[in-house]
């Protein structure tokens, strides 16, 4: 199984992921960067802060970018709508 | 023998000498299990160093760290307390040494000998005091509070400042997902109270550290003095 990345950008600088994490597929990375951002949302929610632009970069074994979450994507998508309209 | 262990340190020279024809030493690598979920428990161990996680499973798949024990204590507490098993799985998360009793051992050491059996049971306490407060811990504190709490655990339980873990095993010993753990470490370490590097966390400010963590560490370990003798 391949080893994915996941980089936590927060516009100003790049936190990076040293370890990776192995997993099946893509998919699946995206899975871990969704459920983590939606742990984040819960955190920022409590301390009543915004992330902001923040997102998660998907990088492979060999360090290049192959996918990016932003974490707004975490968010329950009728509440996006709801604060949009 | 000199231990590094908390409670066989605890004992009198005479409760020692019982049970040391009866110890067993051994090597415990990273991973090892101490203890098997629903299954007869064959030995207890006390911990001279290295660090063992207490982990109830939610399913087959899901776990979290309900428990911590090291030099400061006795691994198989079930035992003590006439039970032979228990659901929660023990293994070595941080690679080393333990002293073996089998189960029989013990258990005729602790109706014999009262002064052992009261010191043990003294750790269960300790230890129950310990649980709670991890589950009051994850109720009301910060993803970074747990942390700091968590790291200042493990620095009790060792003499070096070097904490050998991945994230991997943060994000279980803590049940947060992996880069959640990558931001705590990260915040831990812009105010300079560890460093973070693949695989290890260095405690570079203590007391900073311990001033973080704020209301989430001291309870137990103080109730630990109180009940068996120092800690760290």
């Amino acid at each position: 199984m391949p080893r994915f990345f996941l980089h936590i950008d927060n516009g100003f600088q790049c936190i990076e992921d040293e370890e990776g994490s192995v997993l099946p597929d893509l998919a699946a990375a995206r899975n871990e960067a969704l459920t983590s951002a939606r742990q984040l949302w819960a955190a920022a929610i409590l301390q009543q802060r915004d992330l902001g632009r923040r997102r998660f970069v998907i990088s492979d074994a060999d360090g290049v970018e192959i996918d990016s979450v932003e974490m707004d994507e975490a968010l329950p998508s009728n509440l996006v709508e709801r604060l949009r309209s | 023998m000199d231990h590094s262990n908390r409670l066989l340190r605890a004992l009198s020279d005479t409760d020692r000498e019982i049970l040391h024809p009866l110890l067993i030493r051994a090597e415990l690598p990273r991973g090892y299990e101490l203890v098997a979920p629903h299954r007869p428990i064959a030995d207890a161990w006390f911990l001279e160093s290295g660090l063992s996680s207490i982990i109830a499973m939610s399913g087959k798949e899901q776990g979290v760290e309900v428990g911590l024990a090291g030099r400061d204590g006795l691994v198989g507490m079930p035992l003590l307390l006439d039970a032979d098993r228990t659901p929660h799985r023990v293994f070595m998360q941080v690679e080393g040494v333990g002293y073996r009793i089998a189960a029989r051992d013990l258990t005729a050491v602790l109706d014999e000998h009262t002064s052992i059996r009261k010191t043990l049971l003294r750790y269960v306490q300790a230890y129950a005091t310990q649980t709670t407060y991890t589950a009051l811990s994850n109720a009301v504190d910060t993803v970074e509070a747990r942390m700091a709490r968590w790291l200042l655990m493990s620095h009790d339980r060792q003499d070096s400042d070097e904490i050998s873990l991945t994230h991997e095993f943060l994000a279980l010993m803590l049940g947060i997902q992996r880069p959640t753990v990558t931001l705590a470490l990260h915040s831990l370490e812009g105010m300079n109270l560890i460093k973070a590097t693949r695989g290890l966390v260095t405690v570079r400010n203590r007391q900073g550290l311990e001033a973080f963590a704020g209301n989430a560490y001291g309870v137990p370990e103080a109730e630990y003095e109180r009940l068996i003798g120092p800690l760290r």
